[in-house]
């Protein structure tokens, strides 16, 4: 993962006001939750999609790959386990099952885009300036998007620092879960001593600039929402009220689905 | 309770707070592709030895790193849903109750050395203790809330969270916190250094406090899982049984009221002591 999720594109995704895509993010979430069966998460996954190719986060989602293969095969695998159905097809799986199984590949699937979207297409003060809008207190939202900003930085050395250890000899593989525990200890300490050690000139820079100085903050950046804004969340919330109305009519449910 | 909100006004506190949620996020995500217990709830995690580390050392800035660092790392790991609004509260306390119960762990940390540190054999005892109980209410809070919501049975996710929690703790922790406390104190970011006396709760009969909290993250866990398994029928490992049983909820909601009172009850301020010498 490099340091910088942001891409500087100027989509029409990047160009919507950062309070209108925090709410679209939060309304996709529950839009995503709402249905069991995969076939009734295609149109929000369409819209997903869509948004991906639009804000260029497909390149982002290229970069967590093998965390995507990961969870994916450990999830049709798992949700297979824990869950049956009439149908039966081979051996423990069952077409609900299978069904149930895609469906909540699909969900974390979904939910990583929604937030890579949300992430690829908004400026770190762009998204403060958004939560604080919408009535975080600036302290809080400041601390959020900071700690965003830096996990793609700290995932990075990480990684570094897992390869250099490695090349010093460590192994993380081998031994049983107790060992391997043990063994993590030589990441843990140098990504901890590294992300800390200048919290104090960080506090100074921040002071310096007048950041805490009064309760109320005022922002350089200076949102206007435009008519694009007010259709797109128009959209949004009627495409929510619409799939709030099937789901609570009793649609996206797999028939038959047993969760043992 | 109080510093968890005046700890805002500070700006190296905030800071604290965002280091914290970012690197506790950044190993989530790594190690989110591991070893899955259930896709899309939980994974085997060696991060979770963070938050009671975070806590002990930067007190209420380390338990708000923990809870919004959980939530970062269920946005990138793909377990962001109904089960992480509860585990944001779950993560927090993972954080709070460490720093909150490591003054009052029945003379275990000696009244004259109140350091955020293992360097002796009681200590280690104390930040054992003080897991435990942090993963226990951890555990019994997401897991009371994803059996109401009818996703996850309590008997076998309270057990699996409380497990998952304390194993990187155990093992890891005391050794962490030995390497780093001399580092953080150096550079004067432990929140003792940071935060004014004044500005931590007070707190009221913080032994009993400490008794209550334990009752109620240990006894809510026991409680709880007995109840789900000879009511409801759940099993410790497995999804069989009833979710959404009244009978889980209503046996292990006094103990998560306990886990509150606790939380009020306990201070904090006796760690305040290296200040009271200078």
């Amino acid at each position: 993962m490099d340091a910088e999720i942001y891409i500087d594109n100027n989509s029409f995704i990047h160009r919507l006001d950062p309070r209108v895509k925090i709410i679209i993010f939060l309304l996709t979430f529950v839009a995503i939750l709402l249905f069991q069966d995969p076939l009734w998460m295609l149109p929000i996954t369409v819209l997903i999609v869509i948004q991906l190719v639009a804000s260029g986060a497909l390149v982002n989602m290229r970069r967590i790959r093998y965390i995507l293969i990961v969870l994916t095969v450990s999830s049709m695998i798992l949700w297979n386990i824990f869950s049956s159905g009439d149908t039966k097809l081979f051996w423990i799986v069952s077409v609900q099952s299978l069904t149930y199984a895609v469906s909540r590949t699909m969900l974390m699937i979904l939910m990583i885009s929604t937030g890579m979207i949300l992430i690829t297409s908004t400026r770190n003060e762009e998204l403060v300036n958004g939560m604080i809008r919408l009535g975080m207190p600036y302290r809080v939202g400041f601390a959020i998007s900071t700690a965003l900003r830096l996990v793609p930085t700290i995932v990075t050395s990480t990684v570094t620092i897992s390869q250099a250890q490695r090349s010093r000899g460590l192994d993380l593989e081998s031994g049983n879960l107790l060992e391997k525990l043990k063994k993590f200890l030589p990441l843990l300490v140098p990504v901890f001593i590294s992300s800390i050690r200048n919290t104090n000139i960080f506090g100074m820079a921040l002071e310096s600039k007048g950041f805490g100085a009064s309760e109320k903050r005022t922002f350089y950046l200076d949102f206007q929402m435009k008519k694009a804004d007010y259709v797109v969340l128009a959209f949004s919330i009627l495409f929510m009220l619409v799939s709030i109305y099937f789901a609570v009519m009793g649609y996206g449910k797999i028939e038959g689905l047993i969760r043992s | 309770m109080k510093e968890v909100v005046t700890m805002w006004k500070n700006t190296r506190m905030i800071i604290l707070v965002a280091l914290s949620a970012a690197i506790y996020a950044a190993f989530l995500i790594v190690f989110k592709g591991g070893i899955p217990i259930v896709p899309g709830i939980t994974e085997v995690r060696p991060a979770n030895v963070f938050p009671p580390v975070f806590g002990l050392l930067f007190g209420p800035a380390g338990a708000w790193g923990a809870a919004i660092g959980n939530l970062i790392g269920d946005l990138f790991g793909g377990t962001l849903g109904i089960g992480s609004i509860f585990g944001f509260f779950g993560n927090f306390f993972l954080g709070f109750i460490p720093y909150k119960m490591w003054g009052a762990t029945f003379g275990l940390v000696p009244k004259n050395d109140m350091s955020q540190n293992t360097n002796s054999f009681k200590k280690v005892l104390a930040f054992e203790l003080v897991s435990l109980v942090a993963a226990a209410a951890c555990g019994i809070i997401i897991a009371w809330y994803l059996d109401i919501a009818g996703m996850v049975p309590f008997a076998f996710l309270a057990i699996t969270i409380t497990v998952n929690n304390f194993a990187a703790s155990v093992v890891l922790g005391p050794i962490l916190l030995l390497l780093l406390y001399p580092r953080v104190k150096r550079w004067g970011l432990v929140w003792t250094d940071i935060m004014a006396k004044e500005d931590v709760a007070k707190g009221f009969a913080k032994n009993i406090g400490s008794i209550l909290m334990i009752i109620g993250a240990i006894g809510g866990l026991v409680a709880g899982v007995l109840v789900a398994i000879g009511v409801a029928g759940q099993q410790l490992y497995g999804f069989t049984g009833e979710q959404g049983q009244v009978a889980v909820w209503l046996s292990v909601l006094p103990f998560l009221l306990m886990i509150i009172v606790a939380s009020v009850m306990l201070s904090g301020r006796e760690q305040f002591v290296e200040e009271l010498e200078d």
